[in-house]
């Protein structure tokens, strides 16, 4: 698409602000409905922490605290450059939209980098998920619990980061040609709204996974 | 004609500015840094209350500030609200049922094994 393309007031609209609000009350909507789509796992969660709480303190105790934290200020961070992205499009500053988007790309992809190594070193010590549990230094009963949810939320966020890349990536691009203007930019402001989403589900992973006492 | 008045284009002037984003973000991370040390001084339940509160403060700057809700329409605050309601009901639901389950412990040994 481009810029002509979306700045282009649809028939049911009288406004391009009114085209865009919709837009902007659909996201919403469906940020919501993610919401919920992790709040099951975090009541499951939360069920399971009271019927294990000794366990869950013992398995979280192997989580990795510190590739955990680097990661809770990459995500804080790159919701920042985020942020400066929109802000520069909306001064008309093409150059350095694009240049805030790369950061946040980067930054996501740095995620991503950390997720695997931290997997990876898990897994290596048998800390595998259902059946695949092999950890020798606690015995499976209720720890085996903690692991395999730990893995379903941070599989499912660390899905949302690389989806939330591409269509960073994608947005870089458009930015880059030109398709942005200070008044019209929607697809960025809510490809923005689903970054904020993500850094927004770690901020509530981070301490129930890896902060535990 | 139009049925509706026009919009007040509200996004345009209720924005932080990049000085007030900085600020946010210098928040979250002395949050996420106070996060970090109450997890090694404050343990056991009191423990999680603390952090969940934290987190739930970072959140509503995050929501609040970087994604705009708090100089948005009305309409996208009761749209987000509304999910969160039912998120937490869902959560409270859970935390009732497993919280006040005094009888399930007595089915299981100190090793947490079940017994017949």
């Amino acid at each position: 698409m481009s810029a002509a393309a979306t700045s282009r007031v649809h028939v049911q609209y009288d406004s391009l602000e009114r085209q865009h609000d919709t837009a902007r009350l659909g996201m919403w909507v469906f940020l919501g409905s993610e919401s919920l789509l992790f709040a099951g796992l975090f009541a499951l969660y939360a069920a399971y922490r009271f019927a294990y709480p000794v366990e869950f303190h013992a398995a979280s105790a192997h989580a990795n605290l510190v590739i955990g934290t680097i990661n809770t200020y990459i995500l804080l961070t790159s919701s920042l450059t985020m942020a400066l992205a929109i802000h520069a499009t909306r001064r008309g500053r093409r150059r350095e939209t694009v240049a805030f988007l790369a950061a946040t790309i980067a930054f996501g992809l740095g995620f991503d980098v950390l997720k695997i190594v931290e997997y990876a070193g898990h897994l290596a010590e048998g800390l595998a998920p259902g059946d695949y549990y092999a950890f020798t230094a606690l015995p499976a009963h209720g720890v085996v619990l903690y692991v395999t949810l730990y893995y379903l939320l941070t599989g499912l966020h660390a899905l949302h980061v690389t989806g939330g890349v591409c269509v960073l990536v994608w947005l870089a691009l458009r930015a880059q040609r030109g398709d942005f203007t200070p008044q019209s930019h929607i697809a960025l402001e809510l490809g923005g709204l689903y970054w904020h989403l993500v850094d927004l589900v770690w901020i509530f992973l981070w301490p129930l996974l890896y902060l535990i006492r | 004609m139009s049925l509706h008045p026009p919009p007040e284009h509200e996004h345009a002037e209720h924005t932080p500015g990049a000085a007030g984003y900085l600020l946010v973000w210098l928040a979250l991370v002395v949050l996420a840094t106070v996060t970090l040390f109450a997890s090694r001084a404050v343990t056991g339940g009191w423990g999680l209350m603390v952090a969940f509160a934290i987190a739930s403060a970072k959140a509503a700057l995050v929501v609040a500030f970087f994604m705009h809700l708090a100089g948005g329409r009305p309409i996208h605050r009761i749209a987000f609200s509304v999910a969160m309601a039912f998120l937490v009901l869902l959560v409270i639901g859970v935390l009732a049922d497993v919280g006040t389950r005094s009888v399930a412990s007595s089915y299981v040994d100190e090793a947490g094994l079940p017994v017949e």
